[in-house]
């Protein structure tokens, strides 16, 4: 059997009191929201000014003869192509986590 | 009235900065209430929660699903904010300070260093439960689904929860101080005791 006037005093105690300065809180919360907004707005041009210049570079790469591009992969040292492999790997990583909405919340 | 599911709409869709304003603005005392019991008094980081709570809401707005509640869905993020702040800070321990005098104007000092001690005396679960059920006016299913805990569980949370605060407030001699009015931002629906 509940305590039905214990669940009241309870109910009455643990009722929130009202939170000070709601507007300041508010004003805090769209100014990080706009923040946000412009840090991801400046990854997306980032990360697409690269893409861009990748496909250029393929675009040039390829518009010549096939032996062209033979001949960049074997001149390359396989250091430095490894450094270009890790650098893409972490750029991907760090988009994936700085844009991850697809996420599930509940992970 | 703009319903929430009306706002998200807009935000989602449009990205509409005014609409989750508006979101903000109606839910900011029910989700810094809830908080704030959670964090036992630590006024200030029951705020940097809170905002980073609307903060994870408007990144998660488009896997918000319009069969739930939209405020059963924020408390849900403010409770895993919750969770994975006191799992960062473990050793540190939540301390109860008591309020500046003049900081709650709609509700006595006294009342609120009593609320802030008892919430540092149940465990967190117990905590989230409890304001959940009689703060907040959820029925135990939407609490289990708040705090991802079974049923039961709740129920059980709940009532060890309420025994010690009982118990508490028998050994200490303490009465339920009088103006403890209710200025409360979200009026405490009838809870559904199952």
């Amino acid at each position: 059997m509940p305590d039905s006037s214990f669940d009241r005093k309870l109910e009455n105690l643990l009722e929130y009191s009202e939170s000070p300065q709601p507007e300041t809180f508010t004003m805090d919360v769209m100014r990080r929201v706009q923040r946000e907004r412009r840090t991801r707005k400046l990854i997306l041009w980032a990360f697409g000014l690269v893409g861009a210049l990748f496909g250029l570079a393929g675009a040039i790469m390829l518009s010549g003869s096939i032996t062209r591009l033979f001949a960049f992969t074997v001149t390359m040292p396989v250091t430095e192509t490894m450094q270009v492999v890790l650098f893409i790997v972490a750029a991907a990583a760090f988009y994936t986590w700085f844009m991850n909405d697809d996420l599930p919340l509940d992970s | 009235m703009i319903s929430d599911m009306e706002l998200v709409a807009r935000v989602t869709g449009s990205d509409d900065q005014a609409a989750f304003q508006l979101l903000v603005e109606r839910h900011q005392a029910a989700i810094r209430g809830f908080l704030r019991r959670l964090a036992a008094g630590d006024y200030g980081t029951a705020d940097d929660l809170a905002q980073e709570t609307f903060l994870m809401a408007y990144r998660k707005m488009h896997t918000f699903k319009s069969s739930g509640s939209f405020v059963s869905w924020l408390h849900t993020i403010a409770y895993r904010q919750f969770l994975q702040f006191t799992r960062k800070h473990a050793r540190q321990q939540v301390m109860a300070e008591p309020p500046e005098q003049g900081h709650d104007p709609g509700q006595s000092v006294d009342a609120e260093i009593l609320v802030q001690r008892l919430m540092g005396f149940v465990s967190p679960e117990e905590r989230a439960c409890l304001t959940l059920a009689y703060a907040a006016g959820m029925s135990h299913p939407e609490i289990g689904q708040v705090t991802n805990l079974p049923l039961g569980t709740v129920k059980s949370h709940i009532q060890r929860g309420k025994h010690k605060l009982q118990r508490w407030l028998k050994d200490h001699d303490h009465s339920i101080p009088k103006d403890k009015t209710r200025t409360g931002a979200t009026p405490a629906q009838e809870v559904h005791r199952a």
